[in-house]
């Protein structure tokens, strides 16, 4: 193919994207649940938020570290995620997108 | 700081492998801390909810499969990936597994509702301590005067010798049934209850729950007035509380203390004794204990440890010989004999319900027929994927495996949704049945129900499965996958198939044959001449009580009065009582003795039928008078005698004039015939006995039956005639009031419940044999679309291809109707004893089926014949 086709990301994948924007250093598994359900209400399953974040890392758009083990967590480690250029890219162009196509309809929406 | 529920941990980690582990179950576990800050019992239910989460996999938003590392028996892993298979499968074909799961429910939910009757009824033992032990005593009458009256009760004095003589016993106990007036709280209410001798409760071996039973002391007159009462009657009259222990309740206008509850448990179980509402001690007095020729006590007693049955019976033999030498004027031919109680009350019910488990489970083959066909035209649809699968290295015993499996994960979900209809069904059907089949009410989904269903599932699964999967494992495997080879191989499957219908039409004709002469022997039964006429007849039981009626004139008096007050009432013709009503079943035999003849030993004197009626109800009941006048007030004692009776008693000689005693009323009471009347029949099946109707001016007791006959609908003078009985007496309870047809038809139940069950199973064996051929017959064409094309091209006409299409179809269904006739003739021993007047091998009822059989043939092959027809050759010859 002669061009680059850029990711485009699905509707959870934003959503797990803007969590571990909004979550800063503190951005790993659970924390990042939390933010959607709090924020979006999505109830979903931590192993689907795993799942997601894999597949974000496969696509090069998160990067990952492991901690420290801590005795609230029964010694186990947690996993920190931090965005890549390419995944602020796509965050970027995904909200680009949103707000070009919803601009304007704030009353047929009945958002304001 | 708690940890997380440890169960649930390990759920929660059960799918997950490597590092995703670690950082879930960290994730998880922190905020279940978090949480359990706030509210511990929130989190662990929150932390089982995410657990659960986690083991269903990877939610919606998920993509990559978690890869699960295999484990475990390979065997079982492939059986399980089966399973598996099947589920995706069937999530496909959803209107496939669906059919085939709802013929099986209905197949399986049959039999598991017709077990759990046959669990309760014939296979669990009764809830009392060693119930093999219990046994009831009677007494073998003289088959001379007591022809086919296989047992009789037992009288007082013989009873005593017994019970002081045997020794195979651990104890004995006399019973009997007495009707009682409730009255004092509220309305005067009739309750049956049952007197008890000493040792009763022992002898059945259940405690009561509160209170005692009774002491011997407590059978001796005068300290009588104590009643234990039952569970039922404790919770409805007394409120269900530990106080009613003392208090007191007036019957009959006597006052008895109540001294005991019994358990639930105790009571029904289908056995007389225990299905009163309350026991009395039993009270004998001098003269009674002397009483050896009137036959009016049933007893209990149970076997001594280790002795059996036989032993037990050789006993009372023995003992009944002696009795016959030393009494030969009351004994001579009157033998002895014990049989188990649980056979007692399962009786004649074994044969039927046996009778229906077999009809169920012919539903249930023919059932496992018609999948077995469905999974059959599947998988042959399926042979690409079956070939395709084999060529990658699937072995036959695997591709056998597979479809094997399938056709159980279909048939266990049958059996499960099986289940819950069988329990919807007993719900709806046990009320129904309560009182009718006895412990009927009891019947329940059980441990061994649950088992039944799962081995009927899984037999069903494995016999609907085999056929299929013996043929898809078979056969070439390059034809199928050449492209454009033709999808069906001339007459693959088509064999097989063929012997399925086979096997459906004769499993139908077997049902149908026995729901017909099921359903001729019920209409036989009810229009059967029973010599009187139940129609417009309205019966009612009136018992008046001896405390308060001691004297036969109150008695005279009261009757007389309500007489002809019923017969004064609008659209009223007639009114009489009688102490037993024809057809219902039960009623008095007793000895009669000719005036001018000596009396004879019991076991040589004639017996009849004994009726007490009052004048009025031959005429009410429609029964013919053929020579002579009924009885009248006028009378002192005087009686009518049925035609049988005539001839047993004087031969060709005249009655009417003639004078007679019946010994066991009266020895010096000669009765004046006046009459002779018409047969009736005591039970609709049974011919009708030889009987007399005596009319006593001066009856002891007044409990009768009181018939009305009206101008139009009985149950409209109901009201009215309860009403006259109030109004002569506000105590008095009236009870079983009913049209006359009504209660004979009640009788029928047994009957009636046969024929339903087994109609409602001939009509699900026709509907699914229909289904079956239909589906045949449709494939067929499908498979023989270049033929049939071919022959319309070179000139057949629309009426040859569809004459051809239905005589394939017939074909095997006159095989299967053949078998099954034979197979019928085989099932008839099993039905002789249910039929009544109508042979089990039935020729017309054979005719019929068979003729039902061939049209629903034709019928399912319509369909497919017509789309035959109109096949268009030159499209099918292009294809």
């Amino acid at each position: 193919m002669w061009f680059k086709s850029k990711p485009v990301l699905g509707d959870f994948e934003q959503l797990v994207l803007f969590g571990v924007l909004r979550l800063g250093d503190g951005a790993y598994g659970a924390a990042i649940r939390q933010e959607i359900h709090e924020r979006s209400g999505r109830d979903v399953s931590i192993n689907a938020v795993y799942t997601t974040l894999d597949r974000l890392e496969q696509k090069r758009l998160l990067r990952s570290w492991a901690g420290d083990p801590t005795p609230q967590r029964g010694g186990r480690r947690r996993k920190f995620y931090a965005l890549t250029p390419a995944g602020a890219a796509a965050l970027r162009q995904a909200w680009r997108a949103f707000t070009a196509m919803a601009a304007g309809l704030e009353r047929q929406l009945d958002v304001k | 700081m708690t940890p997380p529920p440890r169960l649930a941990v390990r759920l929660a980690g059960l799918r997950l492998r490597g590092e995703r582990r670690e950082f879930v179950l960290g994730d998880l576990e922190e905020e279940f801390a978090a949480r359990a800050a706030v509210s511990p019992a929130a989190a662990r239910r929150w932390y089982w909810r995410q657990a659960v989460r986690c083991l269903r996999g990877q939610g919606r938003d998920a993509g990559a499969p978690v890869i699960v590392v295999p484990r475990g028996d390979p065997m079982l892993r492939s059986v399980l990936s089966d399973v598996r298979l099947s589920a995706r499968v069937f999530r496909r074909a959803p209107s496939f597994a669906a059919a085939v799961v709802a013929v099986l429910a209905l197949g399986i939910g049959a039999n598991t509702a017709i077990f759990s009757i046959v669990n309760a009824v014939l296979l669990r033992p009764l809830p009392y301590p060693e119930p093999d032990r219990l046994v009831r005593l009677f007494h073998i009458p003289p088959q001379t005067t007591f022809p086919g009256i296989p047992t009789f009760s037992l009288s007082v004095a013989n009873f005593l010798d017994w019970q002081r003589d045997a020794r195979a016993f651990d104890g004995m106990a006399a019973y009997r049934g007495r009707g009682l007036t409730i009255t004092g709280a509220t309305a005067p209410e009739a309750v049956n209850a049952t007197q008890v001798g000493a040792g009763f409760f022992g002898i059945v071996g259940t405690p009561p729950a509160l209170g005692r039973t009774f002491t011997a002391d407590e059978h001796q007159p005068g300290r009588s007035r104590v009643l234990v009462v039952s569970d039922g009657f404790w919770k409805s009259h007394l409120g269900g509380s530990p106080a009613a222990v003392g208090t007191t309740l007036t019957l009959d206008g006597e006052r008895y203390t109540v001294i005991g509850v019994m358990p639930p448990d105790f009571s029904g179980h289908g056995w007389g004794a225990t299905s009163a509402p309350m026991w009395m001690p039993l009270v004998w007095s001098d003269t009674d204990r002397a009483v050896r020729d009137n036959h009016n006590y049933q007893a209990i007693a149970r076997l001594a440890p280790g002795v059996t049955l036989g032993q037990a019976r050789a006993e009372l033999r023995v003992i009944s010989k002696r009795l016959e030498q030393a009494y030969p004027a009351e004994d001579a031919g009157w033998g002895g004999t014990a049989i188990p109680l649980q056979e007692l009350i399962v009786g004649d019910v074994r044969t039927s319900l046996l009778m229906l488990l077999g009809a169920v489970a012919l539903v249930l083959l023919i059932a496992c027929a018609n999948v077995g066909n469905l999974i059959l035209a599947r998988a042959v649809g399926r042979r690409k994927e079956i070939a395709i699968r084999a060529a990658l290295g699937a072995g036959r015993r695997r591709v056998l495996q597979h479809v094997l499996v399938e056709s159980l994960v279909l048939a266990l979900a049958g059996g499960a949704a099986g289940v819950v209809l069988a329990r919807l069904a007993l719900g709806a059907g046990a009320t129904a049945l309560s009182g009718q089949i006895p412990r009927a009410e009891e019947a329940t989904i059980d441990p061994r129900v649950l088992l039944f269903a799962l081995a009927a599932s899984l037999l069903t699964g494995l016999a609907a499965g085999v056929i299929p999967a013996l043929r898809a494992g078979s056969g070439d495997l390059s034809d199928s996958l050449k492209e454009g080879g033709r999808s069906d191989p001339a007459g693959a499957g088509l064999l097989t198939r063929r012997a399925l219908i086979v096997a459906e039409v004769a499993l139908s004709l077997m049902l149908l044959m026995g729901a017909g002469v099921m359903l001729r022997s019920l209409h036989l039964l009810r229009t059967v001449d029973a010599g009187f006429d139940a129609d417009h007849v309205l019966k009612m039981d009136v018992n008046l009580p001896g405390t308060r009626y001691a004297k036969p004139a109150q008695i005279r008096a009261f009757y007389d009065t309500l007489l002809e007050r019923l017969r004064a009432l609008p659209g009223v013709g007639a009114a009489g009582y009688a102490d037993t009503l024809p057809a219902t079943g039960g009623g008095s035999v007793q000895p009669i003795v000719l005036e001018g003849r000596p009396e004879l030993k019991t076991s040589e004197q004639p017996t009849v039928a004994v009726r007490a009626v009052s004048g009025g109800y031959l005429p009410t009941m429609r029964i013919p008078i053929l020579r002579g006048r009924d009885v009248a007030a006028s009378d002192h004692d005087a009686m009518l005698v049925s035609a049988s009776a005539a001839r047993l008693l004087w031969g060709s000689g005249d009655p009417v004039g003639r004078r007679v005693t019946l010994p066991l009323e009266s020895r010096d009471t000669l009765i004046d015939v006046v009459g002779i009347v018409g047969d009736v029949k005591e039970t609709l099946a049974e011919q009708a006995p030889p009987t007399v109707y005596y009319y006593k001016r001066d009856v002891p007791f007044g409990d009768f039956s009181v018939a009305v006959r009206a101008a139009g609908d009985p149950t409209a003078v109901a009201q009215p005639a309860v009403a006259a009985v109030r109004a002569i007496d506000p105590q008095l309870p009236v009870q079983n009031i009913q049209s006359m047809r009504d209660a004979i038809d009640d009788t029928l139940v047994a009957e009636r419940f046969r024929a339903l069950l087994l109609e409602v199973f001939a009509a699900a064996a026709l509907t699914l044999a229909s289904v079956g051929i239909y589906s045949v017959l449709a494939y067929l064409v499908r498979g023989r679309r270049r033929e049939i094309g071919i022959r319309t091209a070179l000139g057949a006409s629309g009426g040859d291809v569809v004459r051809m299409v239905v005589i394939e179809g017939l074909k095997p269904a006159i095989v299967g109707i053949a078998i099954g006739a034979a197979g019928a003739l085989g099932a008839a021993r099993l039905m002789e004893k249910l039929v009544f007047g109508v042979k089990p091998y039935d020729p017309p009822t054979l005719a019929v089926v068979a003729g039902t059989l061939l049209a629903v043939s034709v019928a399912a092959s319509v369909l497919p014949a017509w789309r035959a027809a109109r096949l268009d050759p030159v499209a099918v010859l292009r294809d």
